[in-house]
């Protein structure tokens, strides 16, 4: 019992003193990040907070103005936008931190497997992830849309792809920098093995630069996600998504200008929030010198 | 007393791949270096800075790939093994780095650092992992307290103590320190130095003390290569021995001596260190030599004796 409390603390105390409480330090990031928790928090706790089923359509009151019990009015089938928004903030963040997370993953391993071993496979590995880079992320993700199909499965892949060469030029970078570095000599000399000096000292002191990117990547998935939702190629109706909500909201643009403009805003407010915060998060880990490598 | 380390003919090139636009070019780092380490001295390397003595060090340990040479360590051939097989002989022969504050990895504890070498080769720690911590931190001086610091909250010193322990750690039999001193304060080096010679009495070890300091090396080594450029130019066999190299004899004339009664004319040396890359036939040190001849610049001197002990000169004084 003693134990299970102490390492309560312990997790509680790491929190405190974590890379991402310094971000707090500032009000800039106290404001973005509360922001980011309550998004999160509300994304979670959705069928809880929500006064409405997200697809229960009342015909019968469509493009209603927002007024109790309907607070930010209904969009054309009469479904309540307030939850819709609420759960269309549970689509947008867990198919953007999917996808990132995917192309951290993906991006780390190729990146730091070029960085480490170099030679004719780094070449081939940047050339390609450089020719990924070279088309727009909305290129890219058309042509993965074209290829599996529109739906989220589909955008959670589009969205790791455009953004695998950003993580894999990153990590690369910071390994054939940190190769360098005498503590990895010293490791090869104590006799540790390739998987050694990868596992626990090169990726361990690279991962803080991909992760800050990554976290400013959620953002710029997020309007990638809206985009293709926009689009109708990513979420299908009636999974509620911010950009599907917006394009159906076009129609009724002056009719019922509420049903596009507070998904709109939620896009806005939380790729604004994530951007803030993430520089909060480079400032205060002061790794803006490390970013310009890649 | 048996050689722990034979070290014949080595030799490394570094060759910068040519393109449309430029030549390739050799650079020698480290040219034909032969020279025996029985088990218990302590050798010291002195020389210039990038006359390739760091070189030397890794291509002992392997860390660079010789280009030629062989080396025998405890009678095996070192250049015969396989990476796996190094490995685990790594155990055997440990380095202590120049750089204290970069030979740390930044995220890892000092706990951590020095278990390393346990973690690396598998061997579990005798009387768990804690009390090695402990036995190595109070071997090399350090509060066991520390255990749980990282790198950055630790001075230079302490740093370099870290790595001593590290490298101990597995109980090597050859300690290639790469100018561990180099980099510390001058009180802090006496300690080094001081940790440096206990440990050698304690445990046995056999040391290659790689420096720029000759005063140092004179003072710490039983016998000294002087090299030059790459090459070894003069094997001092003792610390009080005369130099007969024209360029050992300048290098121990720039060393000061702490006496302000002590009047000398020090004449330092005009001229560059050659390029190391695209070697001319002939001496290297030619150029700069107060002794210099037409064969110096013809003919590549050899190690040859002179007045007891080995002088690569064609006109040794």
């Amino acid at each position: 019992m003693i134990n299970i409390i102490g390492k309560k603390i312990g997790a509680i105390s790491w929190l405190r003193r974590s890379p991402l409480a310094k971000a707090f330090n500032s009000w800039l990031g106290k404001i973005a990040g509360g922001f980011l928790v309550l998004l999160l928090l509300t994304a979670i706790f959705a069928p809880w907070i929500t006064p409405f089923d997200y697809a229960a359509q009342n015909l019968m009151n469509g493009n209603a103005p927002p007024a109790w019990p309907h607070l930010l009015g209904t969009d054309q089938f009469g479904r309540d936008v307030f939850s819709r928004v609420i759960y269309g903030a549970r689509t947008s963040l867990s198919v953007s931190v999917t996808a990132i997370s995917i192309s951290i993953v993906a991006g780390m391993t190729l990146g730091a497997a070029a960085g480490y071993f170099g030679g004719i496979f780094e070449r081939v590995v940047m050339t390609i992830v450089d020719l990924t880079w070279s088309f727009p992320d909305i290129l890219i993700a058309l042509i993965f849309v074209a290829i599996i199909g529109p739906g989220l499965t589909s955008t959670i892949f589009a969205i790791a792809i455009a953004y695998l060469a950003q993580f894999t030029r990153l990590t690369r970078a910071q390994i054939v920098r940190l190769k360098q570095e005498t503590f990895i000599e010293a490791s090869i000399n104590l006799g540790g093995k390739p998987r050694h000096i990868l596992l626990r000292h090169l990726i361990p002191n690279a991962i803080t630069p991909v992760i800050v990117i990554g976290m400013l990547a959620v953002g710029d998935g997020i309007v990638l996600e809206a985009t293709l939702g926009f689009f109708g190629l990513g979420a299908q109706p009636p999974t509620p998504s911010w950009g599907a909500m917006m394009s159906s909201g076009t129609a009724q643009l002056f009719l019922s200008p509420w049903v596009i403009i507070f998904p709109g805003m939620a896009v806005a407010a939380t790729v604004i929030a994530v951007n803030l915060f993430g520089d909060e998060l480079i400032r205060a880990l002061d790794i803006r010198d490390r970013l310009k490598e890649a | 007393m048996s050689n722990l380390l034979e070290v014949r003919n080595l030799a490394k090139k570094f060759t910068s791949s040519g393109g449309a636009f430029r030549k390739a070019r050799t650079m020698h780092a480290v040219n034909d270096v032969s020279f025996d380490l029985p088990e218990g001295r302590v050798i010291g390397v002195v020389g210039e800075s990038g006359c390739g003595k760091s070189t030397l060090a890794r291509l002992i340990l392997r860390l660079i790939e010789p280009s030629a040479g062989t080396l025998h360590f405890n009678g095996e051939d070192l250049r015969a093994k396989t990476p796996a097989q190094m490995r685990d002989l790594r155990a055997h022969m440990q380095m202590v780095f120049q750089d204290p504050y970069s030979a740390i990895d930044p995220r890892y504890t000092i706990e951590r650092a020095v278990l390393e070498p346990f973690l690396v080769q598998g061997v579990k720690p005798i009387d768990g992992a804690a009390a090695q911590v402990e036995a190595l931190l109070n071997m090399v001086g350090l509060n066991p307290g520390l255990a749980d610091r990282f790198p950055h909250q630790l001075s230079g010193g302490q740093k370099q103590r870290v790595g001593i322990a590290r490298a101990l750690a597995l109980r090597p039999s050859l300690l290639v320190l790469d100018e561990p001193t180099a980099s510390l304060d001058v009180s802090v080096q006496a300690q080094i130095i001081g940790l440096l010679e206990q440990l050698r009495d304690e445990l046995g070890l056999t040391y290659l003390f790689i420096s720029h300091d000759l005063s140092l090396v004179r003072y710490f080594c039983d016998e000294i290569l002087v090299m030059y450029l790459g090459r070894v130019v003069e094997v001092l066999p003792d610390t009080n021995g005369q130099a007969c190299h024209p360029y050992t004899i300048t290098l121990m004339n720039s060393t000061f001596v702490p006496d302000p009664k002590h009047r000398r004319v020090i004449r330092p040396l005009e001229g560059e260190v050659p390029s190391p890359f695209d070697l001319k036939p002939g001496c290297a040190f030619a150029d700069r030599c107060p002794q210099v001849s037409e064969i110096c610049r013809a003919e590549t001197p050899e190690l040859s004796k002179h007045s007891g002990h080995l002088v690569a000169c064609h006109n040794p004084i």
